[in-house]
């Protein structure tokens, strides 16, 4: 199964790279319509977690529509910006991405300790980093390694002919990300799904979800400054990335508590963003007990 | 000073050429001369201050070399060109492949003011030069001063063109960018030792070789990688060579943005250059020699203009893949040698600072533009030619 994942997606990646940019997403808009017709989970899951983050759409239902359909096409450009990303000329796409904010990066830089950028899987995170890697500072990715191992690589190597290095969640991954740290790189990571199944229940959106302290603990251990950062897409298909206020774990002897403690505060500011844009929160997964 | 430094190839392609165009054009405006690229470009986004560059000409492949030149071939660029340079007034005009079509040409033709041309191939033979003499001696008239790249460049010039003097001022490396101690992409830094092969995938790159080469010490340094950087059109057959071969740990990076490239040769081990001839002078070398690299490439007259072996580098024949393999287990299994490379290697890299070659060249602005004064009237001879054409 893994093999023909693979090939699938190697086949309609190497289709979707020869294409200009705009019927890439042209094709990325009607393949997330069949998908969201079709899809057996994806949307279900997809909507409950709307739902959830967004209770005013519990009673409308024609808006929950609106907003998952607007989800899977921006989720779709996500995946046709990816496809194109080996062939693409990032370097000079520096002018498509705004960003605000820019001073909380500063100030986490003047610390002196990396910086630990904390996001969600939110708009098309993987190009706005690529464009930040390939024109302004050194990232690293501390991501899952998705399987097959084949597309892992895949994305491994398109992430690094841009600079991007990507870390995976395991020892070998977190002893980099720490030699990152130290060497004042920015380290970005997702904490809105628990991918390695070691969570830690706290309320996200109003109800308990297990949600990865390692950001957080690996914050204390290093005095590393968290950033809660998104980005989204914005309508004339350009990037906006949004960087809030600084988050920053103070130890007071109890780590747990400690990491319990910057690890809400960081979803506070999460659930801000996601509240803000909805329509391109994509995750089509299980967060909370109930869903699908 | 005013400078027009003149590009024949296509600017929006990556290549040795235009990177030394770039890099002479930034170096003297920091050194306060005003300088204007000209060159033909597929693309109007040149990823260079558009102020400062007159996109003329589009340009089309052609094949020269074993290698592919984006150059334009249209004679019907005179008028464009003659409006600007009246409009710019340059005290000097710096033709990079003088005698190359369409554009270093007629750009050559139409300048009043002190021109000075340097000469980047090496070939062992070209029939162009050959046929082409009494066609072109005219234009080489036309240069006040000469500088070509390596000893092997000018001797390749000069073997047609005997009597036009050539100063041999070599490319440059920028020391801020490329040097030792830069982020590694990180997931490429562990147990594996990293080859580096950086260029583009053609014959005369010599990337076939390599991969023989990697196949056959595979067995006897396992914990190895193979990065390939570049792009170019033998991507298709590399990658199925490693895959009917399943070669392990090779990762084909594609082509990477300028400004990654560095880090690329941080994450390196060894350096591998392995050219099967025609190349004149390998910037690559450079840059993996400031970053502090090992470097093992073939004895390639280019090359050897800047290589000591022994001192900065394992040299082995060309086309030779068994003897590259036997170089790169050596220095693979020895990590002492490969520290005492890197280290002169680094130190060796100082001469080749812009800051340098930027004044070397200045230098021989100044004496063509002394030519120029002792010169007489213009003539309307070259033109003359040009119309015969």
């Amino acid at each position: 199964m893994g093999a023909w994942t693979w090939r699938a997606f190697k086949v309609v990646q190497s289709l979707v790279e020869r294409l200009p940019r705009s019927s890439a997403y042209a094709l990325a808009v009607i393949a997330a319509r069949f998908a969201w017709w079709f899809s057996p989970l994806a949307r279900p899951r997809l909507e409950y977690n709307l739902k959830v983050a967004c209770p005013e759409l519990q009673d409308d239902v024609e808006a929950l529509r609106r907003i998952s359909r607007q989800n899977f096409r921006n989720h779709a450009k996500a995946y046709a910006d990816l496809m194109q990303l080996p062939s693409m000329r990032v370097e000079t796409m520096r002018a498509r991405l705004k960003v605000t904010g820019l001073e909380n990066l500063e100030e986490a830089r003047a610390v002196g300790k990396g910086v630990l950028v904390v996001s969600c899987h939110m708009g098309s995170y993987e190009l706005v980093s690529a464009i930040w890697s390939a024109t302004l500072a050194p990232v690293s990715l501390f991501a899952e390694e998705v399987e097959p191992r084949a597309l892992f690589e895949w994305y491994r190597e398109t992430r690094a002919r841009l600079g991007i290095s990507v870390l995976t969640l395991d020892y070998g991954g977190i002893r980099k990300v720490l030699d990152a740290l130290r060497e004042q790189e920015m380290v970005i990571t997702a904490i809105d799904r628990d991918i390695t199944g070691t969570g830690y229940l706290m309320p996200f959106f109003g109800r308990l979800a297990p949600i990865p302290l390692g950001p957080a603990a690996i914050a204390l251990r290093l005095g590393t400054p968290l950033l809660p950062v998104c980005c989204y897409r914005l309508q004339d298909d350009t990037y906006q990335a949004e960087a809030g206020p600084l988050v920053l774990a103070k130890s007071t002897g109890n780590p747990r508590a400690d990491q319990v403690r910057a690890t809400q505060e960081l979803l506070r500011r999460i659930e801000g963003f996601i509240e803000g844009h909805p329509e391109q929160w994509h995750v089509p997964h299980r967060i909370w007990a109930g869903s699908k | 000073m005013r400078v027009g430094l003149v590009s024949p190839y296509d600017f929006a392609s990556p290549g040795g050429v235009n990177d030394h165009i770039r890099n002479m054009g930034v170096q003297l405006q920091r050194l306060g001369h005003e300088t204007r690229i000209f060159a033909p470009s597929s693309r109007a986004d040149v990823d260079f201050d558009s102020a400062r560059f007159y996109r003329i000409g589009t340009p089309i492949a052609i094949p020269v070399n074993d290698s592919v030149a984006r150059i334009t071939l249209s004679f019907h660029l005179a008028n464009q060109v003659a409006a600007i340079i009246a409009d710019e007034r340059f005290d000097v005009l710096h033709f990079h492949e003088p005698l190359m079509p369409a554009l270093p040409m007629t750009m050559l033709r139409l300048s009043t003011t002190a021109n000075v041309g340097t000469f980047h191939a090496y070939a062992r033979s070209n029939v162009g030069y050959y046929y082409g003499r009494p066609l072109l001696q005219p234009y080489l008239a036309h240069l006040h001063r000469g500088i070509a790249v390596s000893e092997p460049a000018r001797a390749f010039v000069n073997r047609y063109f005997p009597d036009f003097p050539l100063h041999v001022i070599p490319n440059g490396v920028d020391l801020d960018l490329y040097r030792p101690g830069l982020a590694p992409i990180r997931h490429l830094r562990d147990e594996n030792l990293n080859i580096l092969f950086v260029g583009r995938l053609e014959k005369r790159k010599g990337l076939g070789d390599l991969l023989r080469a990697y196949r056959a010490m595979l067995p006897r340094v396992p914990r190895s990688r193979l990065i390939i950087v570049g792009d170019g059109p033998l991507r298709g057959r590399v990658e199925s060579y490693i895959a009917r071969h399943r070669l392990p740990n090779v990762v084909m990076a594609g082509y990477v943005p300028e400004s990654v490239k560095p880090r690329y040769y941080n994450s390196a081990d060894i350096f591998c250059a392995p050219a099967t001839g025609a190349e004149s002078f390998g910037i690559v070398l450079l840059e993996a020699l400031a970053t502090g690299l090992p470097v093992v490439a073939t004895e390639v007259p280019g090359y050897m203009s800047v290589l000591e072996p022994g001192k900065d580098s394992v040299t082995v024949q060309p086309k030779n893949w068994r003897e590259l393999a036997a170089s790169l287990v050596i220095l693979a299994r020895d990590p002492e040698m490969r520290r005492r490379l890197a280290d002169y290697a680094q130190q060796k890299a100082g001469r080749y600072s812009w800051d340098r070659v930027a004044s070397e060249v200045i230098e021989v602005y100044h004496e063509a533009r002394v030519a120029l004064k002792a010169e007489p009237a213009t003539t309307l001879e070259v033109s003359g030619v040009h119309h015969a054409v």
